[in-house]
C-alpha cells in the first residue's frame, strides 16, 4: 500500500478517536490487514510504533494540566515492560489465527467500555498513605486522591503490557479500567497515567521488534506521522455532531472491525471475496 | 507544573516533532534512510523520557524511584539484547 493511503487512513482513525477522546491504535491493526493487504505482523509492527508517538505527543496536554502521576507511571512500567516482553516471546509462538481473535475480543471490549460511562471511585480518605499520593486539579481546586491495591494493579499491567506486544495496541483499554477500578484513581488522572506509560511499554516490545527487523519503516512511518498528525487535529475538532452520536458511530465500526477479525481468524476474507 | 512536569513535556513535545520531521523529510525525498531514523527516534523517545526520569530521581536522592526507572531501561534493553540475539 502507498505511503498516501497508509498516511490518510491513520489520520483519519486516528483524528476520529481524537473527536473523542480515544485512542485509535486499537482500528491500524485491523484497517491495515482487512483493507490494507497487510500482514498482520506488519501492521503489528506499524502500530506499536504509532501508538507510541500518539503516546508521547499526547502527553504534554497531561503534564501541563498536573495530571499525570509520573512515579505511579513508573512503579507501573516495571509491571508492564515485563508483560511486554512475554508478549514479545509469545509472539513467534502464537498461531495468527489465535491474533485475530484476541483482536476481536480487545474490539469488542473496546466498543463495549466505549458504551459504558466511566464511573469515579476515587476515595481521597481510606487505605494508607503511600509515596504515589497525589494531588490533581479539578474544577480550579486540587483534590487529594490516594492509590489503592497496587499488587493488583501490578498484576493488570502485567496483562496489558502482554496484550499490548501481541497485538501492537497501547493497551489504554485494560490499563485504563484498571486504573479506575483497581487502583481508584480519578478518572482524570487514570486516562492521563495511561496514556503516559503507553509510550514505554510499547517501546519495550518495539525495541525488541526493531532489531528483529519486523517493523517495516515504509509501512510504519506513514502511519506513526499520519497518527500523530491525526490526533492532534483530532482533539481540536469540534463537531457539529453530537457526541452520542459520535460514540454509537464508533461502537459500530468497533463491532464491525471485530466482525472481521473473528472472520480472518477461520481465515475467511470478506473485503477480497470469494477467491 | 513541576519542574520535571515541564521538562518530560518539552522532552516529549520536542521528541515528537523531531521524530515526524524526520520521517516526513524521509518520506517527501530524503529517503528510506531518513524514515527508518525517524521511525528509531520514536522508538527511543521513550527511553529518553526513562533517562531523564532516572536522572532526576537520582539527583533528588531518591533512589528507591531510581532503582525502579533503572529497571524499567534494564527490562526495555533485555528485550531489544533478545530480539537482536533472534
Amino acid at each position: 500500500m502507498s505511503s498516501t493511503w497508509l498516511f490518510g487512513v491513520a489520520f483519519g482513525a486516528s483524528a476520529l478517536g481524537g473527536m473523542l477522546g480515544m485512542a485509535s491504535g486499537i482500528f491500524i491493526v485491523p484497517i491495515l490487514v482487512s483493507f490494507g493487504r497487510v500482514d498482520i505482523r506488519i501492521a503489528i509492527g506499524a502500530s506499536i510504533v504509532s501508538v507510541i508517538a500518539c503516546s508521547c505527543g499526547g502527553a504534554p496536554p497531561y503534564l501541563r494540566a498536573r495530571l499525570t502521576n509520573v512515579r505511579l507511571a513508573v512503579v507501573l512500567e516495571t509491571a508492564t515492560t515485563v508483560g511486554a516482553l512475554t508478549g514479545v516471546f509469545l509472539a513467534g509462538l502464537i498461531p495468527v489465527p489465535a491474533l485475530f481473535a484476541l483482536f476481536a475480543a480487545i474490539l469488542l471490549l473496546s466498543a463495549w467500555q466505549m458504551a459504558q460511562r466511566r464511573r469515579e471511585v476515587a476515595t481521597v480518605e481510606s487505605g494508607s498513605a503511600g509515596a504515589l499520593d497525589g494531588v490533581y486539579p479539578d474544577d480550579g481546586r486540587d483534590v487529594a486522591y490516594r492509590v489503592q491495591r497496587v499488587p493488583l494493579g501490578m498484576a493488570l499491567m502485567y496483562g496489558a503490557g502482554l496484550v499490548s506486544a501481541l497485538l501492537g495496541i497501547g493497551s489504554g483499554v485494560l490499563k485504563i479500567p484498571a486504573m479506575d477500578t483497581a487502583l481508584r484513581l480519578p478518572i482524570k488522572v487514570s486516562s492521563a497515567t495511561s496514556n503516559f506509560m503507553i509510550g514505554v511499554t510499547a517501546a519495550a516490545s518495539a525495541g525488541a521488534y526493531f532489531v528483529r527487523g519486523e517493523i517495516i519503516p515504509g509501512v510504519a512511518g506513514p502511519v506513526a506521522l499520519g497518527s500523530v498528525l491525526g490526533a492532534l487535529v483530532g482533539a481540536r475538532i469540534l463537531m457539529a455532531m453530537s457526541s452520542e452520536r459520535l460514540r454509537l458511530f464508533f461502537v459500530a465500526i468497533l463491532v464491525v472491525l471485530a466482525g472481521q477479525m473473528v472472520l480472518g481468524a477461520f481465515g475467511i476474507d470478506l473485503v477480497r471475496g470469494a477467491a | 507544573m513541576t519542574p520535571l512536569e515541564a521538562r518530560l513535556a518539552r522532552l516529549l513535545w520536542g521528541g515528537t516533532w523531531l521524530a515526524s520531521a524526520v520521517i516526513a523529510a524521509g518520506l517527501f525525498g530524503a529517503g528510506p534512510r531518513a524514515v527508518t531514523l525517524g521511525v528509531a527516534l520514536f522508538i527511543l523517545l521513550p527511553v529518553a523520557r526513562l533517562l531523564l526520569l532516572l536522572w532526576t530521581f537520582l539527583r533528588e536522592r531518591d533512589y528507591r524511584f531510581g532503582a525502579l526507572a533503572a529497571f524499567v531501561l534494564a527490562v526495555i534493553a533485555f528485550g531489544v539484547v533478545l530480539g537482536a540475539r533472534g
